[in-house]
């Protein structure tokens, strides 16, 4: 399984990277924002993305919105990993159609539960 | 003849009127000189005093030593120790996970041969082992061992360096608090010049107030108990979600 993580900080990318690597995804690749994710995506074989939301450039949430309207790209299953708690975010992101949301700080724990939840779901 | 307001009066006036007509016109036209000297020091010395004032005020509010060292100096520099936080932050951060990186594969090495271990282990504890069995598995403890005595030290001296990574939070912690003293001090400084300007200011300011954005990004909450449009923990994201459906 192929994954991109989103995030304009390089520490938060490693941290997620550790604890995919942890549950047994190797194959990741990052990308800093969504101005830098989008492309990423249509021309590789993805088959998940882990976003911010708040980042410079295309945020998270237009990524999603992005990800959504483009037919190639629709069924990608995109879990939000974010500091942002407003529920319209919340209610928003998920309007735009996104698979999974975590509230930073997260822990180990939480990312497993979600991303079980998510492939539960999808198969 | 007392002068003493500088509008001329009736009594005055008539003084004027009878030294004119008494033809004592040296005496009236010296009078009228007099008055008019007196009337143009008060208005000389009322316009000294507006004009030294106004340049005092206007000194005062440019040479405010704290509002030019603020702009010039203090605000530019508190960027740069900002900066400096995010780089002492994120240079730890990376450390730290170095170092944890670094431990990962050696336990799981270890924990791996410990498996290998086990089964025979176990036969043994059981009485149930073959000789040759036995000798193996000698050798894979051997291993074992030696790899632990090796990788216990390496261990250690990345948790040692886990733990000095942390010396990140003395240092910028000072340097937030000495940025927090700088913000009340432009606090302090902004409220003065409010002042200055006055009440009509007010109500121009409330009507630039922006509509806010109730869905725009806003950073990390650090206050969500005193809130009611966000949310306190992942429990809430969950109850929020499977609300709506999911």
């Amino acid at each position: 399984m192929k994954i991109l993580v989103v995030d304009d900080f390089s520490t938060m990318r490693r941290i997620i990277k550790n604890l995919l690597r942890d549950l047994g995804f190797t194959n990741i690749q990052e990308a800093d924002d969504g101005n830098t994710a989008l492309p990423m995506l249509q021309q590789g074989d993805f088959d998940f993305v882990v976003t911010d939301w708040n980042m410079p450039g295309m945020q998270g949430i237009d990524l999603l919105k992005e990800i959504r309207k483009d037919d190639d790209l629709a069924h990608l299953p995109v879990l939000m990993v974010t500091a942002e708690a407003k529920r319209e975010q919340i209610i928003q992101a998920a309007q735009a159609g996104v698979n999974g949301y975590i509230v930073k700080p997260f822990t180990a724990v939480t990312l497993k539960e979600k991303l079980d939840k998510i492939f539960e779901r999808i198969s | 003849m007392a002068k003493s307001s500088a509008n001329i009066s009736l009594q005055q006036a008539r003084q004027l009127v009878e030294w004119l007509e008494e033809g004592e016109q040296a005496k009236a036209d010296q009078w009228l000189d007099d008055f008019r000297e007196e009337r143009d020091d008060k208005l000389f010395t009322s316009v000294g005093q507006l004009t030294r004032d106004l340049h005092e005020a206007l000194q005062d509010f440019q040479l405010d030593p704290r509002i030019m060292q603020l702009t010039q100096d203090d605000l530019p520099d508190a960027q740069n120790r900002l900066q400096y936080v995010i780089e002492k932050t994120e240079d730890a951060a990376n450390r730290t996970m170095d170092a944890v990186e670094a431990c990962l594969p050696m336990t799981d090495e270890m924990h791996q041969r410990v498996e290998q271990v086990m089964p025979t282990w176990q036969r043994l504890m059981n009485n149930d082992i073959q000789l040759h069995e036995f000798k193996e598995m000698c050798h894979q403890v051997d291993a074992l061992m030696r790899e632990c005595g090796q990788n216990m030290p390496q261990i250690h001296g990345l948790m040692t360096e886990v733990l000095m990574a942390q010396d990140y939070q003395d240092i910028t912690g000072q340097i937030i608090r000495r940025v927090i003293q700088l913000v009340e001090d432009v606090e302090k400084n902004l409220i003065e010049l409010l002042k200055l300007f006055g009440e009509e200011q007010k109500s121009q300011a409330k009507q630039n107030v922006k509509a806010v954005d109730k869905s725009a990004a806003e950073g990390p909450v650090i206050n969500p108990e005193q809130r009611d449009d966000v949310v306190v923990n992942q429990d809430d994201v969950d109850d929020l979600l499977s609300s709506l459906g999911f």
